[in-house]
């Protein structure tokens, strides 16, 4: 019989976790507000966008922050804290949220350090069968690529099928079109919608349990078509990132609302551009920021406590950009200081409710909830067991621009995941490569250190008897053993 | 010299296009009686760019205004592009290459004239005798010899002289039972596993044509390989042919052994493809792995079509069959096939893998090819004559040891710490077996090697690999050793393509090289601090 999408992920959900309880129909708390554990470290700290703003530079000359939305007023799905062009003022960006689906107005996701080039994020514009324009959204988009003197056109990507687009305009929405934006260029990307992507996982689901299809393995993995939807996605994220990475053009991403494949374009485009998102604490701060700050609407997508299990509005975009992020540290093994456990940690509490970073549509419904103040962050368990989550092999390089391979013949399916719960695949649990690298650097650092100590043990005569006991910390290195 | 006959022309200009990622080379491009060399002009590097022209499978030339193109497929799957300035230059040179790369003289080929620094001819060659490996069995059990029967190759010409067979079975025996089966392969010691105090055993299959003949000498063959392991032991004889290919083969006198003829063995059918459709299926795979332009999103049903891991899956399932039935049941195993000199390698080879953590360490894994694949009588020059680009129809080609390369691979992805030596030992075994300047892939048999005079005239691969500053690239770093089975998974999903063979020329090696070069870091980095320990640190309690 038909499986609902919650049933489809349940049978990847670690039992030990699955501990939901009925939320809504059956009037019982999700666990995570009846979750007591406690944790060294606060994951609710890590991301502060005034921070991470800084962190890149902003605000500067042409961009500033806007508390515009503070209470939510302008666009209830958007984060309170937005930035925005300089030259736009707040009643400028009212009215341009008029003409942007959901009010979801164009603002900046991430600057480039050097050439000062951006990615904005949006909803679509509000053109209609009409073909209506606003002069204020024309305006407001010609700032956002005067940002940049020497630049010419701004590259909107629009992240549907040009078919999709054309529809949308049936009810209300649409696309950039060249009459109204002189000064920009409007490239579709081709990626299918929620409804799409949730059929291509369950015909995973249906090769891989409760029995791998055995013969022609290949041919049906293709007719699932999870991989060709990979590559898109990737491939898009790429063209972002070349975009901006080059200084050829600012780059404004946009699909329908905004919240599905615009968040997995710009954060992967922001993964392959900024080697910062690459570390731990980097990757939670781009989820905080693109995925749970900027409204992807995770209680409907998976329907947390929701009996509802066939609900359209449930969708595997969130799981679909892990799949991207797993492909992309597959081909750059040195590239990300995580490992493939931190991947599979996150999903399993995307789907666990053991902690509230998941929970809610938007940070409105959040604060509403008082979700910080009444849950654990998934952040507080991996970064106070950071060691589990590292990946040995990270060697960290500050300006390197990743461009994966978005090949079929380059995209694996992620066996780890999918078919984790096969009994008849053998797992070597913990992945004893890193199980032995982690031996090998623990030994390592062992080492040092005992040496370090005998050097200073032997040769009291090169220090200064009054000042190296004072101050062991300056003479040895902090050492970081794994156990 | 006679090569001096094939030689057109003396030299050209020319530019080499060697693919996406390498810059292209210009200079004068010259061939010699074994070589292309590529000589850049004196302001460039100074180093010379030089191919074996043994190792060219097919050659394509385009001629247009007056200058001409020819296209290179080399049997290590790497494509080549050279612009040549004029068009007759263009056309001698292709007629040069043609004719030297498809030269089958064994004993004018480069390895009889290849004398590299640092090495002394005859070095290697006794490196991995059979004597060593009989010494082996010997001191764990008594019921097997040495036999020297084949001495003079007359028993068998694909065995090697010394082969390893029961204690009780005289060598005229062995004559009478060679006598019974395809090309004199009697059945023979491969692998004897002290754990069970079984054995793996290989031969071809028996000679019992339609009239069902029997040979008592083989028949009591059989019969002391189970006595000699234990009182009751029993024994499954592994046939790798189908139930119906087996039978067939009884018309043109062949068969396999009748229940009846040799009681306590259980005889099993495991088909395994090789010959033509197994080198056809390559041919598609590289086919489709070089075809760019092709629409990606049906790729994976493209490489379903070339079957060419459900090979990999039957081969690695048929090896994992004969393990088992050492390990867990306490059984003999026999494998053959028809001839008995490649899926049965395939099997006996891998098996031993599977099962004997000494074969999976850089030496054994030297030892077991020299012992199972080339002493064994595997027909490398027949097999290896072309690779996937020929255009000439296949006669004797098939990629069985290419397979088994795969599936060695696929064992070390599944269990990366478990073998000694990494992707880089593959890789080299596969472009040497095809083409190479040593002589260890030359001939089909050790008989023909003795006739070539291949241990003393030529150097031998393994004194080449195990120079120490080709070891970087051949050992797993990871390496630690494992006293245990390793049981692979042939489920389809467990089984990928081998990208680093496969995809070699095509795809940007950057990043997994840099993660290499981390991993090697890493373990170096450890050994160097484990080396400048004092010698206290056996006192003081381990991290």
């Amino acid at each position: 019989m038909f499986f609902g999408p919650s049933k489809l992920y349940e049978f990847w959900l670690p039992r030990a976790a699955g501990s939901v309880t009925q939320h809504g129909s059956s009037r019982q708390p999700i666990f995570a507000f009846l979750n007591e554990e406690k944790f060294d470290v606060d994951g609710w700290m890590v991301y502060n966008p005034v921070e991470e703003y800084r962190r890149q530079g902003l605000p500067n000359h042409h961009w500033r922050i806007t508390f515009i939305n503070k209470c939510y007023e302008l666009c209830d799905t958007y984060p309170a804290l937005l930035v925005v062009p300089y030259r736009a003022s707040d009643d400028d960006l009212r009215r341009v949220a008029t003409f942007r689906s959901r009010n979801r107005i164009p603002v900046l996701s991430w600057i480039h350090p050097e050439n000062k080039t951006v990615i904005v994020r949006c909803s679509q514009p509000l053109v209609g069968m009409s073909g209506k324009r606003n002069k204020d959204d024309e305006k407001y988009l010609d700032v956002i690529r005067e940002t940049n003197r020497q630049i010419n056109k701004l590259t909107i990507y629009d992240a549907r099928p040009n078919v999709n687009a054309v529809a949308n305009k049936a009810t209300g929405g649409g696309y950039e079109s060249d009459d109204a934006y002189h000064n920009a260029e409007l490239f579709f990307l081709d990626i299918h919608n929620i409804h799409v992507m949730r059929e291509s996982l369950k015909k995973v689901k249906d090769i891989v349990y409760p029995n791998v299809e055995e013969s022609h393995w290949l041919s049906s993995l293709e007719s699932t078509h999870w991989l060709e939807h990979i590559k898109l996605v990737l491939t898009g994220a790429i063209q972002v990132a070349d975009r901006v990475s080059s200084g050829k053009s600012s780059v404004v991403v946009h699909c329908s609302d905004g919240w599905d494949r615009t968040a997995q374009l710009t954060s992967l485009a922001m993964l392959m551009l900024d080697s910062y998102y690459r570390s731990i604490e980097g990757f939670e701060i781009l989820v905080q920021k693109e995925w749970i700050s900027f409204g992807h609407k995770f209680a409907s997508r998976i329907g947390h406590g929701d009996k509802n299990h066939a609900d359209a509005d449930r969708s595997p975009i969130f799981l679909q950009f892990i799949d991207c992020v797993w492909q992309m540290s597959k081909q750059f093994p040195t590239a990300f200081e995580f490992n493939e456990r931190f991947l599979i940690v996150i999903l399993d509490h995307l789907y666990s409710c053991r902690f509230g970073t998941f929970l809610y549509n938007c940070e409105s419904a959040r604060e509403k909830q008082k979700v910080t103040e009444r849950t654990v962050s998934l952040w507080s368990l991996i970064n106070s067991n950071k060691d589990k989550f590292k990946n040995p092999f990270y060697t960290k390089e500050i300006n390197r621009v990743l461009y994966p391979v978005a090949s079929m013949r380059h995209l694996e399916l992620w066996v780890n995941y999918y078919i984790r719960w096969n009994p008849r695949i053998k797992q070597q649990q913990p992945n004893p490569v890193e199980q032995r690298y982690m031996e090998l650097l623990a030994l390592r650092d062992e080492y040092i250190k005992r040496l370090e100590e005998l050097q200073l043990a032997n040769s009291p005569k090169l220090s200064d008897p009054s000042t190296s006991p004072s101050s062991p910390s300056q003479m040895v290195p902090h050492v970081q053993t794994h156990f | 010299m006679e090569f001096s006959e094939l030689i057109r022309t003396g030299q050209a200009q020319a530019e080499l296009l060697r693919g996406p990622e390498m810059p292209p080379l210009r200079g004068t491009l010259c061939v010699t009686g074994h070589h292309l060399l590529l000589s850049p002009g004196p302001q460039a590097t100074p180093d010379l760019w030089l191919l074996l022209l043994r190792s060219v499978d097919s050659i394509e030339k385009r001629v247009a205004g007056d200058a001409g193109t020819i296209t290179l497929r080399c049997k290590d799957l790497r494509v080549l592009q050279l612009d040549i300035e004029g068009v007759e230059a263009t056309l001698d040179i292709a007629r040069s290459i043609e004719a030297l790369s498809s030269l089958e003289s064994v004993i004018t080929s480069f390895p009889f004239f290849y004398r590299p620094k640092g090495l002394r001819l005859g070095e290697s060659w006794h490196f991995h005798p059979p004597e060593r490996y009989y010494k082996r069995v010997a001191r764990e059990t008594r019921a097997w010899r040495l036999s020297e029967a084949n001495e003079d190759f007359s028993l068998c010409p694909s065995y090697p002289r010394a082969v390893i067979v029961p204690r009780t079975v005289d060598d005229d025996a062995l004559a009478r039972s060679a006598r019974f089966r395809q090309g004199g392969r009697f059945p023979v010691l491969s692998y004897y596993h002290a754990p069970s105090g079984t054995v793996l055993l290989r031969s071809s299959q028996p000679l019992t044509g339609p009239q069902k003949r029997r040979c008592a000498e083989d028949e009591e063959l059989l019969q002391a390989v189970l006595a000699g392991a234990r009182p009751g032991a029993r024994g499954f004889i592994v046939d790798t042919r189908s139930a119906q290919a087996a039978k067939q083969a009884r018309m043109t006198g062949g068969g396999t052994e009748a229940k009846s003829a040799y009681p306590g063995w259980k005889r099993l059918h495991r088909p395994l493809e090789r010959g033509r459709p197994l080198q056809e299926s390559f041919v598609h795979l590289v086919e489709a792995c070089g075809d760019l332009e092709q629409s990606m999103d049906r790729w994976l049903s493209r490489l379903d079509g070339c079957h060419w891991l459900s090979h990999v899956k039957a081969a690695l399932s048929t090896a994992c069959l004969a393990a088992q039935g050492m390990e867990w049941e306490g059984a003999c195993i026999l494998v053959h096939g028809a001839e008995g000199t490649d899926s049965t390698l395939l099997v006996t080879s891998l098996a031993q893998l599977i099962l004997d953590p000494l074969s999976r360490t850089m030496a054994g894994f030297q030892e077991l090819i020299e012992r199972e694949w080339i002493q064994a009588g595997h027909p490398f020059q027949l097999r290896c004559a072309h690779s996937a680009f020929s255009h000439t129809r296949p006669k004797h080609e098939a990629p069985i040891f290419l397979l088994f390369l795969d599936c060695v691979w696929q064992l070390g992805r599944q269990f990366p710490l478990s073998l000694e030596f990494g992707e880089g030992m593959l890789l080299a075994l596969f472009d040497h077996s095809y083409a190479s300047p040593f002589g260890t892939f030359l001939c089909n048999s050790e008989k023909e090697r003795c006739l070539c005079e291949v241990r003393t005239r030529t150097h031998s691969l393994w004194s080449g690999l195990n120079q120490p500053k080709e070891q970087r690239k051949l050992r797993n770093p990871l390496y630690a050793p494992n006293p245990l089975a390793i049981w692979p998974s042939v489920e389809p999903q467990s089984l990928r393509l081998w990208q680093g063979l496969f995809l070699r020329w095509t795809h940007p090696p950057e990043p997994s090289e840099v993660a290499w070069e981390k991993v090697w870091q890493i373990a170096t980095d450890q050994e160097k601090t484990e080396g400048s320990q004092p010698t206290d640190s056996a006192s003081e309690p381990q991290p």
